[in-house]
């Protein structure tokens, strides 16, 4: 994190060798945030494209990230996915549909294959279940990692993170439960 | 309860992760077990097993843009606040103990320096002024210095005399540019009128309220100090004889 710092007034000065190396060390785990609340991988590269480019406008108008790099990188990305999310016209499948002809849902195959719709299953969370979900299980962050750049204390991630659980979990059948 | 359980949860999402079996997770904790299932069944789907990559020349496309427009950023300015950090940053490492000895050496002797520097250019400045003037003071000083300094008897009553010499060109100097000054010098009493004396070549006029001490006499030498008028006459004020 002190890195991160050092990083972070150097972009300040616009040393452009720093923020060669913000794109290089951040880009690509923007872009597996992107793309997996987004879902595809197109558009995940156009919108990390634009956190970056975002950061040098915010600097170009005199309005640097102030505290934390990362956080500021993950929160343009999670508005930026979550306004691509409600451009987007969804409808959710019932996962009942989806495991109905699935022996186990400890089936690996089985799951890759569900994936997506799971993912489409994730929108009907709130933004912010959504934005702690990516970077629990998308980008496989502790409970402290997300609540840095969240912003928010251990306890907030981890009440957000059952919530978040509780929610989906509504939607799946009870029958699966059963057979997982 | 549910701190306790948002604990519990959060570590067997961390088992899970690790690859445990859910029932081996809920076996664990059996009174929690209906309650974890289906949070622990959500976050099994969750894990994205299979990352979509981007392909590197699209990244490099997308850096590229980015450094593009890096490179029209403009030169920051450094603003007051940046100005006043590096102003306190620089008092810091000025006033460790070492660094404010170095500073007072340095001050001290830059100022002796130059105030030597200001005696010599002065001295020499005054060398050639005259009773009256505003640089005579330093010249006179000077000369005291001198013979402050010099514990040699013949020497110093050398260096006395060579003064004397000085005050009498001075005199003859003041009287060539007809002004008024207070002198002083020794001479000689070469004549002795009732009010009129001649002390070394000089016509001095002795007034009624002029101090004579030691009853000098023709002949004698005596210490002379008086005022110079416009008329060219030397009016005594005090004439003291030299024993």
């Amino acid at each position: 994190m002190e890195e991160d710092l050092s990083l972070l007034e150097r972009i300040k000065q616009h040393d452009q060798q720093a923020l060669a190396e913000v794109h290089n060390r951040y880009f690509d785990q923007i872009y597996y945030y992107i793309s997996y609340r987004v879902g595809d991988s197109e558009t995940a590269a156009d919108l990390a494209g634009e956190v970056f480019l975002a950061l040098v406008k915010a600097l170009k108008n005199g309005k640097p990230p102030q505290t934390s790099l990362t956080g500021w990188l993950y929160a343009v990305a999670r508005n930026l996915a979550a306004d691509h999310i409600k451009k987007q016209v969804h409808t959710v499948p019932l996962l009942e549909d989806l495991v109905a002809d699935a022996p186990s849902m400890t089936d690996q195959a089985h799951l890759a294959q569900i994936l997506p719709t799971i993912k489409m299953a994730l929108l009907e969370l709130t933004d912010e279940q959504q934005h702690v979900i990516a970077l629990r299980f998308g980008q496989g962050l502790s409970l402290a990692e997300a609540a840095k750049i969240m912003d928010k204390s251990v306890g907030a991630i981890k009440a957000l993170q059952h919530r978040a659980l509780a929610s989906l979990a509504r939607l799946l059948p009870a029958e699966v439960d059963d057979d997982g | 309860m549910t701190d306790r359980f948002e604990s519990i949860l959060d570590e067997s999402i961390s088992a899970l992760q690790a690859g445990v079996p859910i029932e081996e997770i809920l076996a664990e904790v059996p009174e929690y077990a209906a309650e974890l299932r289906p949070l622990l069944f959500a976050a099994m789907l969750l894990a994205d097993p299979n990352p979509k990559l981007i392909p590197e020349e699209r990244k490099a496309v997308l850096h590229a843009e980015y450094m593009a427009q890096v490179a029209e950023l403009p030169p920051v300015a450094p603003t007051f606040g940046d100005k006043l950090q590096a102003v306190f940053r620089i008092a810091q490492r000025r006033t460790t103990r070492k660094a404010v000895v170095k500073d007072l050496v340095t001050v001290t002797i830059t100022v002796i320096l130059t105030l030597l520097m200001v005696i010599l250019v002065l001295g020499y400045m005054a060398q050639n002024s005259l009773p009256g003037d505003f640089l005579y003071g330093i010249k006179r000083s000077t000369e005291n210095t001198q013979l402050f300094f010099t514990f040699d008897d013949g020497r110093k009553a050398e260096l006395q005399a060579n003064f004397n010499q000085r005050r009498l060109s001075e005199i003859e100097q003041l009287l060539g540019q007809n002004r008024v000054a207070v002198v002083e010098f020794r001479g000689t009493i070469e004549t002795q009128a009732e009010q009129l004396w001649i002390i070394e070549g000089f016509t001095v006029l002795i007034p009624d309220d002029a101090v004579i001490e030691g009853s000098p006499q023709e002949g004698d030498t005596v210490d002379v100090m008086g005022i110079l008028r416009t008329n060219n006459v030397l009016v005594a004020d005090t004439i003291q004889r030299v024993k």
